[in-house]
């Protein structure tokens, strides 16, 4: 199918709300996409330990789905391995943290950062490096990194910090800063690798985890993420924010940090999970490009029929809701989180997914 | 204290979540001639059912939540060794766990104190679960209630390979299933052969007692 504006163009356009010949599309395939890689036999272990494995996954998913973005979403115990935590690296899926290395209310005090360029940390910046500079010319790109609340979280148990933010504030603060100032070399790192952007993980902004109150203290304010954030745009860098838990708080991911693109899910079951359409009607796409919310299941357990037939009932949802608010492209149709990168992902689901937007995603109000 | 007092010192214990005050009235009820029964309903359950309503409110979040699960079993370890044994025979025994290749296990914790402050005899079996130690947990420990859940789309599976194991070895129709977690549904439940799904604590505890 031949299309009017490149990939480039396009997510270009639709950051600036101007027309588009489509909608944008987004599925996050990232580790999933190693499987577009030769016979498509690339172990999950080997894809996210070798910067050039781990590049040339992306660079051959981005061709083979025709994706408008790339992002360089590794997994989220990437920086709790570098700390020194266990991480139990399964073959053909999402490897996780099985023993912590914070332990008791003492070890939090006691982290030592790494070196950036070691471990799987020097694995995404290398990385990025090479994705970035060989997509530069196709589609606009992004480094991906865990926020510190999350990296804490993934390193002693998101059950015992939580606690701790009452029994043992002052050590979770100084673990915050710990992590806060590796992100800072992190960033300063990404904008050395140069993608377009970088995409934060700051998933505890979710009314089921934390209030308001909670979530400044211990990530939002200006000594965490909001001087993280400001950092990455001195780097020369667009400001996107993933959150896919499922009561986000908006007001302040989107309408206070201000971010580019905000990529979010949706829990029908859940009260109070915002739509597309509600998030277009009040207003949240307004200066952010909204990225949601293929419920990332379907990519391992529908048929392509209903992949089909959920992402057209999305698009029109979503130009229903942006012709309402008088917006012309500010949402991008993606994947409410990560496809799931095990063998048991069906690419022509992410690939019907991707095709059925070029098909119906033609804005007209 | 009187026994009231008693009682409301355990209930605003377990809501704000002072587990050492929760300890303290424990002893103190049972020093007072309280029956531990009674503390347990009237002042541990009353306080955590509190604590529930107001997480579903989104007055309370996870630590106040987590803290409140830490209080009242506080006070259950005090007070559990000394309910009678016509007392504790009443009690209907769950297990519960997360599946196998998943780790995010604070939904279960949350959903494992509910069901305790319901009365269940709840055995946790933690976090990546293998699929045998669910299917034989139900024999082991006689459980009438068994809970799975998981965060993850690829370790949705292994709850149907525990229906399936539980199946095989005949004991499936001793217990009733429930499952959750954000990728599970009441469709998923269907598919799989379990009895039901929950999408919160609240909801899991309202389910549960149905089927009691």
């Amino acid at each position: 199918m031949t299309e009017k504006m490149t990939h480039i163009e396009r997510v270009l356009a639709s950051l600036g709300d101007q027309p588009v010949d489509r909608l944008t599309v987004y599925p996050i395939a990232c580790g999933v996409s190693r499987r577009t890689i030769g016979d498509g036999t690339m172990l999950y272990k080997d894809w996210c330990s070798d910067p050039k494995n781990y590049a040339q996954g992306l660079i051959s998913g981005q061709k083979y789905f025709d994706l408008d973005l790339t992002v360089g979403l590794m997994d989220l115990s990437v920086i709790a391995g570098d700390f020194g935590s266990h991480v139990r690296m399964d073959e053909q899926n999402t490897p996780f943290v099985d023993d912590p290395v914070i332990k008791g209310p003492e070890d939090y005090e006691k982290l030592q950062a790494p070196d950036i360029n070691k471990g799987r940390s020097g694995v995404i910046l290398e990385g990025t490096k090479i994705f970035a500079d060989a997509l530069k010319n196709e589609t606009i790109t992004s480094g991906f990194l865990e926020g510190p609340l999350l990296a804490l979280t993934q390193s002693a148990s998101a059950e015992k910090v939580f606690m701790d933010m009452y029994n043992n504030r002052s050590a979770v603060h100084k673990a915050l800063g710990t992590f806060t100032e590796y992100l800072r070399d992190m960033v300063k790192g990404m904008g050395q690798s140069k993608p377009a952007a970088c995409m934060w993980d700051y998933l505890w902004a979710s009314y089921s985890c934390l209030g308001d109150n909670e979530y400044d203290e211990f990530e939002g304010q200006y000594k965490y993420a909001g001087g993280l954030n400001e950092l990455v745009g001195k780097e020369g860098m667009a400001l996107a924010i993933h959150n896919c838990a499922d009561l986000p708080h908006l007001d302040t991911q989107i309408k206070a940090m201000k971010p580019a693109a905000y990529t979010m899910a949706y829990y029908p079951l859940i009260p109070g999970s915002p739509s597309a359409s509600e998030v277009i009607g009040k207003g949240y796409a307004d200066n952010c490009v909204v990225c949601g919310n293929i419920d990332p299941q379907g990519y391992v357990r529908w048929s392509q029929e209903k992949m089909q037939k959920t992402t057209m009932n999305l698009c029109q949802e979503v130009k229903t809701a942006l012709c309402a608010r008088g917006l012309k492209s500010k949402y991008c149709i993606a994947s409410g989180c990560e496809v799931p990168p095990s063998v048991t992902t069906r690419l022509e689901n992410i690939k019907t997914m991707v095709d059925t937007v070029k098909q119906y995603g033609q804005v007209t109000c | 204290m009187q026994g009231q007092e008693i009682l409301a010192a355990l209930e605003n214990a377990v809501i704000t979540g002072n587990k050492a005050d929760s300890i303290k009235f424990a002893k103190e009820a049972l020093e007072n001639g309280v029956k531990a029964l009674d503390a347990i309903d009237n002042g541990l359950v009353k306080g955590m059912t509190i604590v529930g309503d107001k997480y579903a409110k989104h007055e309370f979040f996870l630590p106040q939540v987590l803290l409140a699960a830490a209080s009242l079993y506080g006070g259950l370890d005090i007070l559990l060794p000394h309910i009678p044994t016509d007392g504790t025979a009443k009690r209907v025994v769950g297990v519960i766990g997360v599946v196998e290749g998943d780790v995010h296990d604070i939904g279960k914790n949350i959903v494992k104190t509910m069901l305790t402050a319901a009365g269940l005899d709840m055995h946790d079996y933690g976090k990546d679960v293998p699929v045998e130690n669910f299917v034989n947990s139900v024999k082991k420990d006689g459980a009438f209630i068994l809970a799975m859940s998981t965060l993850m789309t690829p370790t949705m599976d292994g709850m149907k390979s525990v229906v399936d194991g539980l199946i095989e070895n005949g004991d499936r129709t001793t217990v009733k299933i429930i499952i959750g977690g954000a990728p599970t549904s009441q469709p998923f439940a269907d598919d799989i052969g379990a009895d039901m799904h929950a999408i919160n604590a609240q909801e899991a505890v309202k389910k549960v007692k149905e089927v009691l």
